[in-house]
């Protein structure tokens, strides 16, 4: 039924084919883009479903490059962010978007950090007035910065350092698994360097990165574009561009070595494993392979690891794991890991997992995956990819727009995914998973459970 | 307390005297419709709702099914859990790999939840395959196989899923907390004890769905993008599906009492908070939308009290929450939080101090304005999704609520007086009858507490 006609359609693309075929239903994101002369990015999407706006500012500083004496400094500004502006002083901007009925959040991420809104549209000029006063004019007191320590510390003891399997995989594998401190050092920092940080690291910081510049505007939702343009260029057109510094070498070396660690979690009462590969570059032919390589391998009860160590070996419940597990596929800029992982019972021992899972991994070096492989990845990649176009008023949209002109300066190419994905074969994914899945560029992770387990008691 | 105030209006002041902008005046609000549910029942009793949703070509197909731990008696605690992973376990003319190839050939996964009053089947697939996600989900519902041959392996999930829970010290608050509110109903039971998991045999799984599954428990919502003639397919894919038990709810009967419990978790560096009381006021009474609005204003919302308080003003925690949650015929209200371990008894007191606060002086109406405002703009958010709109029909549903409330609950909201707030505060949010769960480090707590230490009855 369906499935010949998928298989149908994926066929004519790849030969690139003139005769018409019914072809599935895809969604295009209409987009238009621009920058003000003072260099910021903005890109815009109408999408009238329901009367919201999601409004997303993007400034192209993460984790990765934040001060190397001041762990976890990237973070601690996205909170100080929040702590008042000239025109909006502690507490206000945050009366402004819920007292109008929206939400707001901010997040740190490897490469950039980010702040939305999404709001009722007939309060946009608002958010674009308040996003463009923090941009401008940020006003930091010594006791609201005391104040953020004292959350973001809280943070962190309620994330990690209070809860079992804290950071596992997502904060602890890139500092075992790479060798750049800026790919590699601990992004949410040492409690001692968020409590030494001060006013001046943060004027430094913001003026320095903070800057249009350095950042992307992205609208999504129901709104005049006209109009949006007119207050864009009234609110962010006069703030002032920086001297950007010269990004730092953030690569990684070819690893030619298979590395193993252990930790030990004192809150963990059964053992824990993960694995890692270096990616691909993100945007190559071999990143798109990898991308539906997940697909095949990790996503989805039908994927071969979940077949393999849940169903047929019963090693564990979930294999969990993916692409960026800070964001997705696409929206860094940088060395990235491919994460398997998963909790297991004692008497189940970590070799007994790899060699499993080696089994399913070996084979995509081996032999190319069949059609029908290649074809559920991609309609699986699609179903999520369309729902992160459509969640919480369009957020995703506007995360890949914003992503994609921060890094690209295009954001266009989000409608060429698709494409890029069906034009992605059985061999390339061979030839990716020979260079990218060979257990020398990877990096095992082993936690033991330090809690007494309950196993057996009564 | 009264210092806490002072400073809030010095430092609002002190920022006064600067020359600040006004907001920009806002535009005028767009209306919204509550997207519309088109309802019919089959012969034998299924309900299915339908509703036409959104720009994107996906669909969500959630069956909701009145069963749950509700339905657990004290020596059944988790038998819906381990049923429903069996019934993940292939049907009698699919495997259950079979199963998952036939989820992922249109995008998606089976997704099972078992919850307290209901328990659910879902999927989300490109919209071109609407037809065959409901023909799948209706033979996985109708035809389980439940093999014998697994039972073990989705036991032995189940324990280690339950001591990595009990390892979390949110679940250990979660536990005694329920525990404490609801003695005698499945409602306090959240989790089993290993020996109980141990016992459950295939009859005993076998009974439990003969007694629970059937057409006249089920309610299966389509949302999204789909050809309505999917309602054609709904009707012959579950015509033959016996109508089965009736639903069968016992409500429970939950008294407040203040307590004190303390778990001790040793070097804990937060303690993590749960503090609450049942209240006999159910989504069908007036009282509940101004609860909802009370609590909102209390601790619902980032610029609530006492986030405001605990978190912005003091620094002693990172993500303090109160809710209201309605089960069937009953409600709780509760304030969650993990504080830092030093600053247990002061949050604790802080929070108690909110509460009686709003239950001395009723808020002003710019504040209340601004949650009204709040909660408008979180319900069109909460109706812009597919799967957020299948979330409004289910709470209709448990609740014995007609689409009536959903056309009317801004409006009602909206007309929730400042009087309301104090009154509905006073009423039902008693700190004197709340029950105080802390999950912490118990040496370093113990004797902070004991002003919380209930009184012996007299």
């Amino acid at each position: 039924m369906s499935r010949l006609r998928s298989v149908a359609a994926l066929s004519v693309l790849l030969a690139s084919c003139a005769f018409a075929a019914p072809a599935a239903p895809t969604f295009t994101v209409p987009i238009t883009y621009y920058k003000l002369p003072n260099g910021l990015k903005v890109a815009l999407s109408r999408d009238t479903t329901a009367p919201l706006v999601v409004v997303a500012v993007y400034y192209h500083i993460g984790f990765r490059i934040e001060p190397k004496n001041r762990t976890g400094f990237a973070h601690l500004f996205e909170h100080l962010m929040f702590e008042g502006s000239k025109n909006l002083p502690k507490g206000e901007f945050d009366k402004l978007i819920e007292g109008n009925g929206g939400l707001s959040n901010g997040s740190t991420r490897f490469d950039f950090t980010n702040y939305f809104e999404v709001v009722p549209s007939h309060v946009l000029e608002d958010m674009l007035w308040g996003e463009a006063d923090r941009m401008k004019n940020l006003a930091l007191t010594e006791e609201n910065l005391k104040n953020q320590q004292g959350v973001v510390g809280n943070e962190v003891k309620v994330n990690v350092l209070n809860q079992p399997y804290g950071g596992f995989p997502w904060l602890d594998m890139p500092q075992y698994a790479n060798k750049n401190w800026y790919n590699a050092h601990n992004f949410y920092g040492d409690l001692a360097d968020i409590e030494a940080a001060t006013l001046k690291d943060a004027a430094d910081f913001s003026h320095t990165y903070y800057a249009p510049n350095n950042a992307a505007l992205a609208l999504v939702g129901d709104f005049d574009e006209d109009q949006a343009k007119k207050w864009i260029e009234k609110y962010f057109a006069g703030i002032p561009s920086s001297k950007l510094p010269p990004t730092p070498d953030l690569s990684e070396p070819r690893q030619t070595t298979e590395q193993h660690f252990s930790k030990t979690d004192k809150l963990a009462s059964k053992p824990a494993l993960a694995i890692a590969y270096h990616m691909p570059e993100r945007g190559t032919p071999e990143h798109y392979a990898m991308v539906l390589l997940d697909q095949i391998l990790l996503q989805g009860d039908d994927s071969l690891l979940t077949q393999e160590l849940v169903k047929k070996r019963g090693f564990t419940d979930s294999v969990d794991g993916g692409i960026n597990l800070l964001g997705n596929q696409f929206n860094y800029q940088g060395p990235m890991l491919w994460i398997a992982n998963l909790v297991h019972d004692s008497s189940v021992k970590p070799d007994q997992i790899v060699t499993s899972a080696d089994s399913i991994i070996d084979s995509m070096r081996d032999k190319p995956v069949t059609k029908d492989q290649l074809n559920r990845a991609l309609v699986k990649f699609r179903a999520h990819y369309y729902q992160d176009l459509t969640q919480f008023g369009g957020l995703g949209r506007a995360d890949l727009m914003a992503s994609y002109a921060l890094f690209d300066d295009n954001p266009a190419p989000i409608n060429d995914l698709e494409n890029n994905l069906r034009s992605v074969t059985p061999e390339l994914i061979q030839k990716t998973a020979q260079e990218y899945l060979r257990r020398t560029n990877r990096t095992i992770l082993v936690v033991e459970a330090g809690a007494p387990s309950k196993e057996g008691a009564k | 307390m009264k210092i806490s105030m002072l400073a809030i209006l010095i430092a609002a002041s002190s920022l006064i005297a600067q020359e600040r902008e006004a907001a920009p005046p806002l535009g005028t609000p767009k209306p919204f419709a509550v997207p519309a549910g088109d309802t019919f029942t089959l012969p034998n009793g299924m309900k299915v709702t339908l509703a036409q949703y959104g720009a994107v070509p996906i669909v969500s197909i959630r069956a909701d099914i009145a069963f749950g731990h509700a339905n657990e008696s004290a020596d059944q605690v988790w038998l819906s859990d381990l049923l429903i992973e069996l019934i993940k376990e292939g049907t009698t003319s699919l495997t259950a790999q079979q199963v998952a190839n036939e989820a992922a050939r249109m995008g998606g996964q089976l997704n099972f939840n078992a919850g307290t009053d209901s328990s659910s089947a879902g999927i989300e697939v490109l919209s071109e395959f609407t037809s065959d996600a409901v023909k799948l989900l209706g033979e996985v519902l109708q035809h389980p196989k439940l093999p014998p041959s697994e039972l073990e392996r989705v036991r032995s999930n189940l324990l280690r899923q339950l001591s990595v829970q009990l390892a979390t010290p949110q679940a250990q608050a979660n536990q005694v907390f329920a525990a404490t509110l609801y003695p005698d109903h499945p409602y306090g039971r959240l989790f089993p004890t290993e020996t109980q998991l141990k016992q459950y045999g295939m009859e005993d799984v076998r009974k439990f769905h003969a007694a629970n599954l059937g057409a006249q428990r089920t309610h299966l919502y389509v949302v999204g993008r789909f050809d309505p003639a999917v309602r054609k397919t709904i009707e012959t894919a579950f015509a033959d599906w016996s109508a089965g038990p009736p639903i069968a709810r016992s409500p429970a009967n939950s008294v407040a009492k203040p307590t004190l419990v303390v778990v001790d978790r040793p070097g804990a560096v937060q303690s993590t908070l749960r503090i609450g009381l049942p209240i006999a006021v159910t989504p069908a009474d007036t009282d509940y939308i101004p609860l909802e609005v009370t609590n909102t204003l209390l601790g619902g919302a980032f610029t609530s009290r006492i986030t405001n308080n605990i978190r912005e003003q003091k620094g002693y925690t990172y993500s303090p929450f109160s809710q209201v949650l309605a089960r069937f015929h009953t409600t709780r209200w509760q304030e969650s939080a993990d504080v830092t371990t030093k600053f247990t008894a002061d949050s604790i007191r802080e929070i108690f101090s909110e509460v009686n606060r709003l239950r001395k002086d009723p808020p002003d109406s710019k504040e209340l304005k601004g949650i009204q405002n709040l909660l408008g703009g979180i319900f069109v958010l909460r109706n812009s999704s597919n799967q957020g709109i299948i979330g409004q029909f289910s709470f209709l549903d448990l609740h014995g609520l007609s689409e009536d409330y959903l056309k009317t609950y801004v409006q009602k909201v909206n007309s929730v007086s400042r009087a309301d707030i104090q009154r509905i505060t006073e009423s039902y949010l008693n700190p004197g009858k709340m029950t105080l769960v802390v999950v912490g480090d118990k040496a370093k707590i113990e004797d902070s507490l004991k002003p919380y230490q209930p009184k012996p009855d007299r």
